[in-house]
């Protein structure tokens, strides 16, 4: 039951993804109208967006069409409709994805820190909190860990490659 | 030209900067190779920043260093762990693994390296035979020409992962998309960069990449279940093979050295598909079918060079046409765009030193990792144990870094986050990114290709098919995307009155059969 509950899951969340790339190559093909075609003589800029786009429609298309035609498990029907659109019932269903999804919180959160705190400092914190993430138990290895990657950092890139990162208020 | 030889070659390779180069790129990439998960495309991708400081020559002999050594460090962990480290090492796995549960891992990693190295040294000595003769065909190419070939490329590479075709094709044409924004590359008109200044440039290929392989790679690996690592030991006195294992390996390394560099030549995933082919043929022709799946040397032996081979077969193409054939040598056309080297018919003409010194590096590279895997194959073997909580938060600092040091710029870092969770989600449903990356590569080629082309025939549409070039090679990209799917279609209906008429009788799968299904996946 639980086989053809996600089978079906998938063959939907299928069409959602190309209904998704669909939409994109649609916008993409409008937004290329701004652009000038010209003349076959002269082709201008928008001429090779249109073209990718449109065949990049047409087989997004083809592939809706296979992912409506692709056979659903008997029973899934009945089993979508007895099942709970709760908040809690999708995570418990996704719990895979819950990792995943705290870590780009976390890279968020790092990436606007870098402005305030610096890109040294707050790349620290983050290898730290990231390693507690996936799965790091203690806390004296990944700041060992965080503390030798961030100096292996500044000295190879800073200090020898001499790229210049963010400074931020503590450093 | 003509003064460039192997000694010449070896020369270039053999200076300071480039021989450190060689041994770093071919650390990392033995690491890679490792490393599950982590391939070569990504590696590179997070190093191409670091090489900008070194100089073209020394930088791509770096990446060329992760390209190939790649090759050998997916065996180690193959044999050792029956966990292929790269996807040409899977085929390995079904011998090399079950020769060292016999005792015999030292043997196994013994002629996988050596194997690896006769197989890379022979693609290297057929690449400077074939590279510089492709390219000289290819001066007479005009921008008609170059636009068919892009186009057969794009229909040839929609095999690329081996998975769905129509699906390869739409992440081609999302990469083909992505090339337009920026700059056109005729009129010099700003597109799709919705007034951001960042965005002028164009996309980032350092983001994009870091992002859809580095990124997407380890929110894939926190999507899974951490698995403990058993590591079989082997020790150095154990790494000789005997005679006999000596004599069944040889002519398997020459069959596959072979059959690899043509397998190399052609798009795809040359190595896996090569290593694959290697293993189907060495079972086919081998005087001990029956040992196969239970530890036969020719089943590492072939596959092992076979897939060495293809790295360096698929270096031909790139160096003499300027067209990756496979994700990997995409990236690494990234990274000599980036240092500012065009690789094509001119590259030879142009920058020499480059083509040799890369081709010099090649043969010095094998050198370094035969003699690098042989003794420190123990040490590399216990990397797979770094577990991941570990290992990926420096794989992502690594991709920041990689973003961020290409223009000095966090928005390139947003794009890779973006790229990142794009790439995730398409992995969920079976889009690959290579096909994107390679469409991002070769857009502004079949673009400026095909506007040139339509200047020159002065509007006339036939003008992309005038010649007699163009004409034979519109008849390649026909049959390129005519014949799968007849075949597909003929086989189908073979099959159909068979499998009507067979039992509902479940049988467990048979060695062959099984590699029968993993070759058909990959091929179908």
């Amino acid at each position: 039951m639980k086989k053809l509950f996600s089978t079906n899951m998938f063959v939907r969340k299928e069409i959602a993804s190309s209904l998704v790339l669909f939409l994109f190559g649609v916008v993409f093909l409008l937004y290329d109208l701004k652009y000038p075609l010209d003349q076959w003589r002269n082709p201008g800029p928008g001429v090779f967006p249109l073209m990718v786009g449109a065949v990049l429609v047409i087989l997004v298309a083809w592939q809706l069409v296979q992912d409506f035609r692709k056979p659903k498990p008997q029973g899934a029907r009945k089993n979508h409709e007895g099942g709970t659109g709760s908040i809690t019932e999708f995570f418990r269903r996704n719990r895979g994805e819950t990792k995943p999804l705290l870590m780009v919180a976390v890279f968020i959160v790092y990436l606007l820190l870098v402005k305030w705190v610096g890109f040294f400092v707050s790349n620290f914190l983050f290898v730290i909190i990231s390693s507690k993430l996936i799965g790091a138990r203690d806390w004296g290895r990944p700041i060992a860990l965080s503390a030798g990657v961030s100096l292996f950092c500044y000295f190879l890139f800073e200090v020898w490659l001499k790229l210049s990162f963010p400074r931020g208020a503590l450093f | 030209m003509a003064d460039h030889g192997i000694l010449s070659s070896l020369l270039i390779a053999f200076q300071p900067l480039n021989f450190i180069a060689c041994f770093i790129g071919a650390v990392i990439g033995t690491l890679v190779g490792v490393l599950p998960g982590l391939g070569p495309a990504a590696a590179m991708a997070l190093v191409i920043p670091l090489t900008l400081k070194l100089g073209p020559t020394a930088g791509l002999i770096m990446l060329a260093g992760i390209y190939y050594g790649s090759m050998y460090g997916g065996s180690t962990t193959s044999i050792l762990v029956n966990v292929p480290g790269e996807p040409a090492s899977v085929v390995t796995t079904l011998d090399g693994y079950a020769m060292a549960r016999k005792g015999r891992a030292g043997a196994a990693l013994a002629i996988a390296a050596i194997a690896s190295f006769i197989a890379g040294t022979f693609s290297v000595i057929a690449l400077q035979f074939f590279a510089p003769l492709l390219a000289r065909s290819a001066l007479a190419f005009g921008p008609a020409e170059y636009f068919v070939l892009t186009v057969l490329g794009v229909i040839l590479l929609s095999n690329l992962t081996g998975k769905s075709r129509v699906k390869s094709l739409i992440m081609m044409m999302t990469g083909l998309m992505l090339s337009a924004v920026g700059m056109d590359p005729i009129g010099g008109v700003e597109r799709f960069s919705f007034g951001l200044e960042s965005a002028q440039g164009g996309v980032s290929f350092i983001a994009l990449t870091t992002g859809l392989f580095g990124v997407a790679e380890v929110l894939s690996v926190m999507a899974e279940k951490e698995e403990p690592v058993d590591l079989l030991p082997v020790k150095f006195r154990e790494l000789y093979p005997n005679r006999e294992e000596m004599k069944r390996s040889a002519a398997p390394i020459a069959r596959g050295s072979v059959l690899g560099f043509l397998i190399g030549l052609l798009p795809g995933p040359a190595a896996t598909v090569a290593a694959f082919a290697s293993y189907g043929l060495e079972r086919r022709v081998s005087k001990h079918r029956e040992e196969f799946g239970k530890g036969a040397i020719e089943g590492v032996a072939g596959p092992e060079s076979a897939n060495n081979a293809a790295a360096g077969g698929a270096m031909v193409p790139l160096l003499s046409l300027g067209l990756p054939f496979t994700p990997s040598t995409a990236v690494l056309l990234g990274g000599m765009l980036l240092h500012g080297i065009t690789p094509g018919p001119l590259l030879l003409r142009d920058r020499p030193d480059v083509f040799w010194g890369v081709v010099g590096s090649f043969y010095l590279g094998n050198m370094m990792l035969l003699i690098l895997n042989l003794p420190l194959v123990g040490i590399f073997a216990k990397i797979v144990r770094v577990a991941p909580k570990y290992l990926m938060p420096i794989v992502l600092v690594l991709c920041v870094i990689g973003a961020y040091g290409d223009n000095s710029n966090l928005f390139d870092v947003w794009v890779m986050l973006g790229a990142g969770i794009v790439g995730y989600i398409m992995r969920k449903y079976n889009y690959e990114p290579a096909p994107l990356v390679v469409g991002l590569v070769l857009g502004p080629v079949m673009e400026r290709s095909l506007r040139q082309t339509l200047i020159i025939s002065r509007g006339n549409i036939g003008g992309l098919w005038d010649s007699p070039l163009c004409m034979i090679m519109w008849s390649i990209v026909l049959l390129a995307a005519i014949l799968p799917p007849v075949i597909r279609y003929l086989r189908g209906r073979e099959y159909r009155p068979a499998l009507k008429n067979r039992e509902p009788k479940q049988s467990p799968l048979s060695l062959s059969s099984k590699i029968t299904q993993m070759f058909k996946n990959l091929l179908s």
